[in-house]
């Protein structure tokens, strides 16, 4: 079974962070490095060289002896509005002190009262006499779980008072803002941390963090739309482009996801009040906040209330005029030069992240409200990060047809390696077919010749296509496959005039579900420079092989009869209705062969049963081709939020066992699940010359920032030219392999290499990517599961 | 009163709205009707009538003075300005601050007002206290005008949980009568004129115990004597600043800049989208695309522009576009945010790309082209 087990405190603990929510970010109660025994003495590697690093990371520390008193508070008669109680509490400040911290119903204090239980008497502003009732209910140790949460509240605290704006879950300073007004937008700079306990300390983990905020409202949004497609598709566009945005409002400090748009009510239309009373939303705005609202005709946003009251879900109503949009839209993320100029702002080296950092633990240190409040807690910040080793472990070499290759471990990339090598296995294009508009007649055929030049060198052996020109129409693209396609095409080429999406799925659509075969769509304008038309020739044919069911290279894998999964999630933001969960499976031992399911389900459905289904399938491939089963599984699972560890390690891992089980009797596999996180606050900086840079591709980090509770570690897989480079989080949730924590850390770094649609390195492993691919496809264009006889080749790259 | 006839009461006696809502209701009418740019709130305690008046569009200074400062930084920080108020700077300048002091001290930072509310204020202070505040709030603040508010010990006997005080923090508690000679003779001494009123109305048949929070409202009978008499008695400072907020205002050149180079820039961007899609129409011509000129008519009721004058096309030469700043001034948004054409150029001195001569943004289109 597994190590499950929530440390008590937590389960009864409400003290609540403004909005009240309860989740739990930090997957703090879920402890997994106890089932294994393997790892409990130690779970560090040792293999690579030393690196010096420092992180940002801060050690947080409080006077010996240190502790927090815990107390419950209760109200005699009952008083239920929380502003009333803390009133009640706080005419007692002599008796309690002034450093506290008070939800309504629990209290923390900094010192222990005279008495376990004390009474105060308050009386009300009606004259009514209130007895409170003060008990200590937990001296809690620096450690306890409920310490963290609550120093997390301190340090919210704290940035509040350092006047920073909270914009969901993080602080902003948003005077000194950067704007960048070709894009209307504006980029504030905050901060994200997080307090928690770490190898050997309790930690501030902290991190600069951007927020970009427009300087439009959702009402400016809708009549440049409305400008831009007309009357016709207005609702449409508007749907398309506003839901799932978050806005803030011009009256308050809250920020709402727009979930739905209302177009049968405006401004002049009435709600119901909390007091029963009907008003309309332009009276309301007018009184509450003396706020006119100038257009009548808007419709209104709707708003899911996420936090359920009771059991009634609320939604609230938005006018569109009076709400500011922030964060960029998908549209936003695919204008180049628009994510160019944010760039600029936003990525920052290594050295400039930690200067700004520094300034934020500056601003701690000097102001004399916040000092004065660590003070009363007894806590304070080393305003230094912490440095500690990590290693870097050795390159891997890189095979391709009998020859052996080196990679530059500065750049982690062998494209130049490679080139004009002979690929592992390379599918033949006998038959296929070249789709193009007229438009596009000339780069079809560039696309052609360079192709012919680039292939043979890869052992490809390709003919002339069947060259089909069509109208610039989704239809006329869809008539020619109906009429074309036939069960002996090796694969199909479309050559697509604009990114619009709708063609794309479209294509997709068809030959992933009603005639399954491979396709490859370009853009016409990547093809249209002829000074990079042979790299771009060659990315194309190494992944219409990959998707024709062949393989490049491969790393050496010590492990025998092992069959690697990756899973990844892709969650329709838009719609919000489904969430596919992508599945591959490796196939054989070079682990270059990919079997992939996918699981497509409604909202609220659990995604393990769907799982179970594709583990069982894919060891049923493993064995038609291995001629047996696997002794050994790894299982990559990327796609993990915040505080869902605790249902993968109850729900999820159990339902892999199960399946494992209902193979036979006979069959134990060792099965070794590794949750894999992209988003991680932590960063290293490797100390050379005197000043920070990146750490190169193979730093392995072990200690010092990891967590005493898991078996986890970081690897820096990747580069990056701007910027700091993002460690990935590993942390192996269940573990029978009986491997060594360095032979795991190894596998995982190999792994990282062994994505086809990228001759290099990348940032986690190849299962993950290759997952994460396939739902992707599936949850933009086709929206149900591929036929599965493509299920064994890299159709979704 | 006998005790069925005060059960009978205990049902009636519920204000809709909330009195405390009335009496802030009925200072922001007051605000409403005399506009006061500076408005300051004795014993303002957890800020509530201060967040309520922030919205009032008159208001440009706000203050704050309570003798408890744990009470005002409770909620202090729902004094602040908003991310919005960042992202669309107000036109009207706003400044919050909060002291934390006693109103029987006389503090500098308390004179010029326009109005001062006491609101529920008196009934708490000593009586050592009680004399000093007519000559602070009246002699020396000085407002034009003053709201003071207290509970009518009259009515308490509607109010079934009442025995002695409305609160158990509360001095005194007066009758119409008392509250009314003190209030006159006040105002007779420093030379002011006062109405009364109330909120919460007594129930019918009981008119006589009057309204359950009585006001005096006071009109200062004479002119603001100006700086002259303030600056004759320099004095120190006693109140401790506990918060300040400075609204982001299109007052405040920083503010204005942004906003305005923002708003060239964009209208720019919309005038030269046009063009473009214009210009790739035509570039297939190819005597025609050395230089390129599009008639402003058809974008100008889309953009709504105020006039067309000859000189203000934009047009292409080269790999670059040039927007005239003239037209980019002629529209609403820029013209109302900066008011001149001068300001307009002095503005975006140096901020914006400009042609050669400074009359035109320009815009590179060749390095554009290649991204895509």
């Amino acid at each position: 079974t597994i190590g499950l087990q929530v440390s008590s405190g937590l389960q009864d603990l409400s003290l609540r962070d403004r909005g009240g929510r309860r989740r739990d970010f930090h997957d703090l109660g879920v402890n997994t490095r106890q089932a294994m025994v393997h790892v409990q003495e130690s779970k560090t590697g040792f293999s690579g060289k030393i690196i010096k690093l420092t992180t940002n990371h801060f050690r947080l520390t409080s006077r010996p002896q240190w502790a927090l008193y815990q107390y419950h508070v209760c109200y005699s008669p009952e008083m239920e509005a929380r502003r009333l109680r803390s009133a009640l509490l706080f005419q007692h400040e002599e008796t309690i002190g002034k450093t506290h911290a008070f939800d309504g119903s629990i209290l923390f204090l900094p010192k222990k009262l005279e008495n376990k239980v004390t009474e105060l008497f308050s009386r009300t502003r009606n004259g009514e006499d209130v007895k409170i009732t003060v008990t200590l209910t937990n001296e809690l140790p620096p450690t306890s779980p409920t310490c963290l949460q609550f120093y997390n509240i301190i340090f919210r605290r704290l940035l509040k008072m350092l006047n920073l704006q909270q914009i969901g879950r993080n602080y902003y300073n948003p005077s000194d803002p950067v704007s960048i007004p070709n894009h209307r937008l504006m980029v504030w700079l905050g901060f994200t941390s997080s307090i928690l306990q770490y190898e050997e300390n309790i930690m501030l983990c902290a991190d600069v963090s951007h927020k970009v905020l427009r300087g439009e409202t959702v009402l400016d949004t809708m009549h440049s739309l409305h400008s831009q497609v007309g009357e016709e598709r207005f609702r449409d566009a508007c749907a398309k482009e506003l839901i799932g945005l978050i806005v803030l409002t011009k009256y308050n400090n809250r920020t709402y996801r727009i979930d739905d748009i209302d177009w049968d009510n405006n401004p002049k239309s009435t709600f119901r009040k909390s007091d029963g009373s009907e008003m309309s939303f332009v009276e309301y705005y007018k009184k509450q906040y003396n706020i006119e609202i100038s257009d009548w005709m808007q419709p209104v946003l709707i708003s899911q209330m996420k936090r359920k009251r009771g059991n009634i879900q609320g939604s609230v109503a938005l006018i569109p005029e009076l709400c500011s949009l922030t964060g960029l839209t998908d549209k936003m993320r695919n204008d180049f030069n628009m994510m160019k100029d944010l760039a600029i702002h936003t990525r920052l080296p290594p050295e400039q992240r930690q200067r700004e950092l520094g300034r934020l633990l500056n601003y701690i240190q000097k102001d004399d409200n916040v000092q004065k409040e660590l003070r009363n807690w007894g806590l304070s910040f080393d305003n230094k990060s912490v440095s500690f080793t990590g290693r870097i472990v050795q390159g891997e070499k890189i095979f391709q047809s009998g020859a052996m290759f080196d990679y530059n471990p500065q750049f982690a990339d062998w494209t130049k390696e490679t080139r004009g090598v002979p690929l592992i296995r390379s599918m033949p294009m006998d038959s296929w077919l070249l789709i193009y508009t007229r438009r596009n007649y000339d780069v079809a055929n560039t696309l052609l010749q360079s192709l012919f030049k680039v292939t043979p060198s890869m052992g490809i052996h390709m003919n002339r296509p069947s060259m089909i020109e069509v109208d610039d129409r989704t239809e006329a693209y869809l008539r020619v496959l109906q009429q074309r396609v036939t069960s002996d095409i090796n694969i199909v080429v479309c050559i697509l005039s604009s990114s619009r999406k709708d063609k794309y799925d479209a294509i997709k659509k068809y030959l992933c579900t009603d005639f399954p075969i491979p396709s490859q769509c370009v853009l016409a304008r990547t093809l249209s420079k002829p000074q990079t038309i042979m790299t771009v020739a060659t990315k194309i044919a190494l992944q219409m092989n990959c998707k024709m069911g062949g393989e490049l290279w491969s790393v050496e894998i010590p492990l025998k009869q092992v069959m690697i999964v990756g899973i990844d999630c892709y969650h329709d933001t838009v719609s919000g209705k489904q969430s596919i969960a992508g599945f591959v499976a490796s196939l054989n031992q070079s682990v270059t062969r990919w079997f992939s399911r996918c699981v497509v389900q409604s909202r609220g459905q659990e995604l393990v049963d769907g799982i179970k289904t594709c583990l069982q399938a894919a060891l049923r491939h493993w064995s038609k081709w291995n001629k047996s089963l696997p002794s050994r599984i790894f299982v990559y699972r990327d796609g993990v939020g915040d505080g869902q560890l605790n249902t993968l390690v109850n729900y999820e891992v159990p339902q892999f066992l199960d399946c494992l089980k209902s193979i036979g009797t006979d069959y134990s596999p060792r099965l070794t699940v590794i949750v894999v996180k992209k988003r991680v606050g932590a960063r290293f900086f490797a100390e050379i010359g005197g000043g920070l840079r990146n750490p190169p591709p193979g730093t392995v980090v072990d200690t010092v920032v990891t967590r005493p509770e898991w078996y986890d570690f970081f690897v820096v897989s990747q580069t990056v030219k701007n910027g700091c480079v993002a460690p990935t989080h590993y942390n192996v949730i269940y573990d029978t392999s009986q491997l060594k924590p360095d032979h795991v850390q190894r596998l995982t770094y190999k792994l990282c290499h062994m994505y086809y649609n990228w001759s290099g390195i990348i940032r986690v492993p190849a299962p993950c990517q290759y997952a994460h691919k396939l739902a992707f496809l599936v949850g933009q264009s086709i929206h149900r599961e591929p036929s599965i006889m493509l299920s064994d080749r890299l159709y979704y790259l | 009163m006998d005790k069925n006839f005060k059960e009978e009461f205990r049902q009636i006696i519920k204000f809709e709205p909330p009195l405390y809502k009335q009496r802030h209701q009925f200072v922001k009418d007051l605000v409403e009707k005399y506009k006061p740019k500076k408005v300051a709130d004795l014993g303002c305690a957890d800020c509530s009538l201060l967040w309520m008046l922030k919205f009032c569009s008159c208001i440009e200074v706000l203050a704050g003075l309570d003798i408890c400062a744990n009470v005002m930084r409770e909620k202090m920080h729902t004094l602040s300005p908003l991310p919005v108020d960042y992202l669309q700077p107000s036109e009207r300048s706003l400044t919050v601050t909060l002291h934390h002091g006693s109103v029987a001290h006389k503090d500098p930072c308390m004179l010029g007002f326009d109005l001062v509310t006491c609101i529920e204020l008196i009934e708490h202070l000593e009586e050592s206290e009680l004399k000093k505040f007519p000559e602070v709030v009246f002699g020396f603040m000085a407002p034009s005008i003053v709201v003071i508010s207290t509970p009518n010990s009259e009515f308490n006997c509607l109010l079934p949980r009442v025995t002695l005080y409305r609160h158990p923090d509360h001095k005194f508690e007066w009758s119409q009568a008392e509250f009314q000679s003190w209030a006159l003779e006040t105002a007779r001494c420093y030379n002011y004129s006062v109405e009364f009123t109330g909120v919460g109305h007594p129930p019918t048949g009981m008119e006589k115990v009057g309204f359950c929070t009585q006001i005096g409202v006071f009109f200062r009978k004479y002119p603001q004597t100006g700086e002259s008499l303030q600056s004759e008695k320099p004095m120190e400072a006693v109140y401790k600043t506990v918060f300040k907020a400075v609204y982001p205002s299109l007052k405040d050149e920083k503010y204005l800049q942004n906003a305005v180079i923002s708003e060239v820039i964009f209208t720019a961007q919309i005038i030269k989208h046009r063009l473009m899609s214009k210009y790739e129409e035509y570039s297939d011509n190819p005597e025609r695309k050395s230089k390129f000129q599009l008639s402003m008519d058809c974008f100008s009721d889309y953009l709504g522009k105020l006039v067309v004058e000859k000189n203000m096309e934009p047009f292409v030469s080269g790999n670059e576009v040039y927007i005239p700043l003239r037209t980019i001034f002629s529209f609403p948004k820029v013209n109302r945010l900066c008011g001149t054409f001068e300001k307009l150029c002095k503005l975006i001195a140096g901020k914006v790309t400009l042609s050669s001569d400074g009359s035109a943004v320009m815009f590179n289109i060749e390095h554009e082209n290649e991204e895509n």
